[in-house]
């Protein structure tokens, strides 16, 4: 096993050209890359994932700038931050910014930033609805569904040298390629697993919160009520399951919670007085 | 005023839109399970919905209002349903702006596959993200503001 691990590494660190000549082989730089190896397959901490968060956090406002109203802004930092006291994150330096974009989507982003689009904010009616799209956002947060993503395509695509720098050292040339891929993820998306297990944490979240546990299957069905084709949606479409399969699972799986916190709150006049702004 | 009263009371739920059902269903006199059932509705039936109620949507189908679950209903209009084009959302966009809740996105490309493609670090704007967020004390007396109060409740299996 030993053996094997070690040729996995040399494969690894050799060049192209000079794979499996052992007769080349520099000890030194062997164990070296093994050590490298160990630190980008190891866990990574949450000074890491905080660290990484806001280098692909920079790069998604360098995408579209924050909607320049600090009502709004603190209006939704304050629903995402009451709804993450509630999670076993509560420490988390969470942050949650509305992105100037007509485009209906939202980002969740590892070490505990949010980001949700005008285009989405002015599709809902209630507090409740906004903290439903939240709470499935800090649900990737929590489940570091981003993270592992970048971790498996910092592996993938940099030699074990470099993935380990690149998870280390942020001022390195890898991790340059760690946020780039960091930040293109979103265009690619999650596996659907898991934007399903973030719509059903989502829901307990925003009830555990007090809110009306619908609000998220709303949105859905707001979503799905849209022209498919709309450009708007385009990318939200093709990162995430359809919301008629979503609004389904969530029916199979959380239909008595659903109902049992249905009659909390939805604060619909709160949200439309602070979100005006974005109208 | 009077505009409000007659929404408000107007049987032929003038602000509802379309919607279809997903599943046979039954449609109710009052949101709740246990209330009288008043049709039973098949799959594909076309209705006008309105306002929610918890897991509920007051709806009018073939000529009978009551509520039905929320989930048995799939909006749009088989398809053709035009992005932000509901009654509801008008009437909400009115309430809320005054206007016909047009949007003015000149000059904003807003955010595709290109733009995350091509994105570069922008400091200033997360200096800005930096500045709004608050802390679990803030956000808790903003949840007391809003009657919000916490409850415990675990995660599904």
């Amino acid at each position: 096993m030993k053996v094997l691990a070690l040729a996995a590494a040399c494969a690894l660190a050799a060049p192209a050209h000079a794979q499996f000549n052992l007769r080349d082989l520099n000890v030194n730089r062997l164990v070296d890359t093994v050590k490298n190896v160990g630190k980008a397959t190891r866990e990574i901490n949450q000074e890491e994932e905080v660290a990484i968060g806001r280098d692909v956090a920079a790069h998604l406002v360098g995408a579209a700038p924050l909607m320049p109203n600090a009502r709004v802004q603190r209006y939704v930092n304050n629903v995402g931050r009451w709804l993450a006291s509630q999670t076993e994150r509560p420490d988390l330096p969470w942050q949650f910014g509305v992105l100037e974009a007509p485009q209906v989507n939202a980002f969740a982003v590892p070490g505990g930033t949010v980001f949700i689009t005008r285009g989405l904010l002015e599709k809902m009616g209630s507090e409740a609805e906004l903290a439903g799209v939240l709470g499935h956002e800090i649900a990737h947060v929590l489940r570091k569904h981003h993270l592992k993503a970048i971790q498996k395509g910092a592996l993938a695509s940099l030699s074990g040298d470099a993935a380990g720098a690149a998870l280390t050292n942020v001022n390195s040339d890898a991790r340059k390629k760690l946020v780039g891929f960091g930040t293109e993820m979103y265009s690619r998306g999650l596996d659907k697993g898991d934007e399903l297990e973030a719509d059903r944490l989502g829901v307990v979240i925003a009830a555990r919160a007090g809110y009306d546990a619908y609000g998220l299957p709303s949105v859905l069905q707001t979503l799905q009520g849209m022209n498919a084709a709309d450009s708007a949606l385009a990318l939200m479409f093709k990162t995430h399951p359809a919301p008629g399969e979503r609004l389904d699972a969530l029916g199979k799986r959380m239909q008595p919670t659903l109902d049992a916190y249905a009659d909390q709150a939805q604060l619909q006049s709160r949200f439309i007085a602070e979100t005006k702004a974005s109208r | 005023m009077k505009l409000l009263l007659a929404l408000l009371l107007s049987p032929l739920l003038a602000w509802a839109e379309p919607a279809m059902t997903i599943r046979a269903a039954e449609l109710k006199k009052q949101p709740a399970v246990d209330a009288e059932t008043l049709v039973e509705l098949p799959e594909n039936t076309a209705v006008d919905a309105a306002e929610r109620k918890g897991g509920w949507v007051r709806v009018k189908a073939r000529g009978t209002e009551g509520w039905i679950k929320m989930l048995s209903l799939r909006y749009g209009n088989a398809g053709v349903a035009k992005k932000g084009d509901s009654g509801i959302s008008q009437v909400f966009n009115v309430a809320r702006t005054g206007s016909s809740g047009t949007q003015v996105t000149t000059g904003v490309r807003g955010l595709d596959e290109n733009q995350l493609a091509n994105a570069q670090p922008n400091p200033n704007e997360l200096a800005k993200l930096e500045k709004f967020a608050t802390d679990e004390k803030g956000a808790a007396g903003f949840a007391a503001k809003g009657k919000l109060t916490a409850t415990a409740l675990d995660y599904p299996k």
